[in-house]
């Protein structure tokens, strides 16, 4: 049974892949050959897993490593292709370690992706958090070893919520099973499970952890993360909380709030991970929305953006490890050096913006026609905004000024031929998607009976798209990039640290050394006294005493005094075991 | 590529024009298509999309960079140079 699961379960492949790399760190042959051999494998084998499997029995409770439906397919499917992707770009990366963890990283979201309860999501969840962040820490600058300590804190707390919630979901209904969760029925603890997922899905305000972190990251990391994170998170929320109206609010709102930033960043990378907040908007928007049509405009959009996205992150991590600079105000003129990397990043930047005949057109306008099919005239009117936005942003600024502008004097080449042959995987997937999109409509979860190329789609369209050109024409040089930073709510923990780390510094230090004082002073003196009480009360006072119980205080004043160590943060931590032990047993019985 | 590119860098007068006549397209274009089943009133108003994109998008470049321009914009050192100021 054991083994059958091992098996089937495509996760197991990159974990099992994951294990024979650090074997073969002499022969990077073998070390593509793996590579590369182990995302095909899984993307061929999806199609062939059955619809449940995997069930298993622990400590008492049923663990279901697989569940397979259309929802799960059309996700395993873009995330075995990305995989597949990912891997040939970073083909040329040195540092095994680097392949492992994105590997693992990849294993978690498939994990993820098949789990059909709670606490197996859970396990799944944070191997991809665990993994992701050596994608970070492998750019082996100070930046990002910091951000990568506050990514890995702020998951660490996404965790702890989703955690809580499934441990109040177990005492409600004692029932672990991920199904669709309705949203008139929802109480705290579904709530809790839902903050955790959009954690993951970068919902505003929980979402500065993505623009922080991702521009830190490794080239080829930034391509892996900007795929499975969020995504996986739209997934989990497309399974559990299809319908809820808060989603739909602040999946518009998260919409504009993305491209807000975008129009005002200068880091390339970092103008793309607003985008990501952005564009898990339209997701997170539809699964809100709720509707037929709205969740398959979401699986589409996921889809579609998953492909777009990662080809974007590639195109300007190209221009990184060519040029190691990825700040607009230090590039410009690269379309003499880098024209491949141009053409590629601009397929990127028309497909995000929804061009006619690229993937963004099939996916995008169906989380807007089903806003507008079901009367939320405001979301749609707040989504075809940011779309305007996108293009600007990402379609038109982007590219702008790093390979047209003014010329920077910066020497670039063209990037080795596996970045190159992974862009042009990516960039024909988007043109394909855009010309046959009943490919993608076919693997939806629900019946689709949407047709984008109407007349009046395109008129609009082009009219959305024309216009914002010529905002951009009249605003070119009021849009300059400055070399600044943009404050993010990130501020309340990045300033706040500082706050808690002259607390622990000051105050509490100075409550230690007090603490300390008064216990030399009167806690040795208190428990001596008592001793010596209990012992005078024992020897001299009672004959009917048990024999040695006199000897036994001495012993328990010894070992309090051995207990009673003076130091605060001993006994600030012995409170929390302790109300850690009430929670389990609250919890558990 | 390079060299295409280049020549049309050279010639963006002839560029600018061919998209100035692109968008006078796409108004004409929106006259002459069909509109079956408008999700509201803007989408029975012919141009609503390209006057809805030119004011958004001007009125975002502007909110945008000008909430940057007072509030937002830091050094980029800011979270840097921590321990000094700020705190103590």
């Amino acid at each position: 049974m054991l083994s059958n699961t091992v098996l089937l379960h495509p996760a197991s492949y990159f974990i099992i892949g994951a294990l024979l790399l650090p074997l073969f760190g002499r022969v990077k042959i073998a070390q593509k050959v793996i590579l590369l051999a182990v995302p095909l494998l899984a993307f061929w084998q999806i199609h062939y897993l059955p619809e449940s499997f995997g069930v298993c029995h622990f400590m008492g409770f049923e663990l279901t490593f697989g569940r397979v439906d259309k929802l799960t397919y059309v996700f395993l499917h873009v995330f075995t292709l990305m995989a597949l992707i990912g891997a040939i770009y970073c083909l040329h990366v040195k540092e095994t370690g680097h392949h492992i963890a994105a590997f693992l990283y990849v294993a978690g979201s498939l994990g993820t992706t098949l789990a059909g309860d709670y606490l197996t999501i859970f396990i799944f969840w944070e191997l991809m958090a665990f993994a992701s962040v050596f994608l970070i820490w492998y750019r082996k600058k100070k930046r990002s070893i910091e951000a990568g300590y506050r990514y890995l804190l702020v998951h660490t707390v996404g965790g702890l919520i989703l955690l809580a919630g499934i441990f109040l979901r177990y005492q409600n209904c004692h029932d672990l099973s991920f199904t669709r969760i309705m949203a008139e029925g929802a109480t705290t603890a579904d709530y809790l499970i839902m903050i955790g997922f959009m954690l993951n899905a970068a919902v505003p305000p929980i979402h500065a952890w993505l623009p922080d972190a991702y521009p830190e990251a490794t080239v080829a990391g930034a391509v892996f993360m900007c795929a499975f994170t969020t995504k996986t998170a739209v997934y989990v929320l497309a399974r559990g909380f299809p319908g809820f109206e808060s989603l739909a609010i602040l999946g518009a709102i998260m919409t504009l709030y993305g491209v807000g930033y975008a129009v005002i960043e200068n880091d390339a990378r970092r103008i793309l991970a607003y985008h990501i907040v952005s564009q898990v908007g339209y997701m997170v928007c539809g699964i809100g929305i709720g509707t037929a049509m709205a969740v398959n405009g979401a699986c589409a959009h996921a889809y579609a953006h998953i492909l777009y996205k990662a080809l974007l992150f590639m195109g300007v991590g190209a221009v990184l490890e060519m040029t190691g600079k990825s700040k607009l105000n230090e590039l410009g003129g690269l379309y003499k050096t880098m024209p491949v990397a141009l053409f590629f990043t601009v397929i990127g930047g028309i497909a995000i913006s929804g061009f006619p005949f690229t993937s963004g057109f099939i996916s995008k306008s169906m989380i807007i026609a089903a806003a507008g099919v079901d009367h939320r005239i405001i979301i749609m009117l707040m989504l075809s905004l940011a779309a305007v936005g996108t293009f600007l942003s990402v379609g038109i600024k982007l590219p702008y000024f790093i390979w047209f502008g003014k010329d920077s004097g910066v020497e670039g080449r063209e990037a080795p031929w596996n970045m190159n042959l992974a862009m042009a995987i990516a960039a024909f997937m988007c043109i394909f998607l855009g010309v046959y999109p009943e490919y993608l409509y076919k693997m939806l979860p629900f019946a689709c009976d949407y047709h984008p190329y109407t007349a009046y789609h395109i008129s609009e369209t082009l009219q959305i798209l024309g216009f914002t050109g010529l905002g951009f024409y009249l605003m070119v040089n009021y849009l300059h990039p400055e070399p600044k930073l943009n404050l993010d709510v990130d501020w309340f923990y990045r300033k706040g640290a500082l706050v808690f780390m002259w607390c622990a510094r000051k105050p509490v230090s100075i409550a230690n050394d007090w603490v300390g004082e008064v216990y030399r002073t009167v806690g040795m003196r208190f428990t001596m006294l008592v001793a010596k009480a209990l012992s005078w009360f024992d020897w001299e006072g009672i004959d009917w005493a048990v024999d040695g119980s006199a000897k036994g205080v001495v012993k328990g004043g010894d070992r309090m005094r051995t207990l009673q160590t003076g130091k605060i943060q001993q006994y600030i931590g012995g409170a929390v075991a302790a109300l850690m032990i009430v929670l389990l047993v609250v919890v558990f019985l | 590529m390079a060299k295409v590119l280049g020549y049309l860098q050279a010639h963006a007068n002839v560029l600018k024009w061919i998209f100035f006549a692109f968008l006078l397209g796409t108004l004409v274009f929106d006259f002459m298509i069909e509109r079956h089943h408008a999700h509201f009133w803007g989408d029975s108003l012919i141009g609503f999309w390209a006057l809805f994109t030119l004011f958004g998008c001007l009125g975002m470049i502007v909110f945008c960079k000008g909430l940057s321009h007072v509030w937002l914009a830091q050094s980029e050192d800011f979270y840097d140079r921590e321990d000094s100021d700020n705190v103590e």
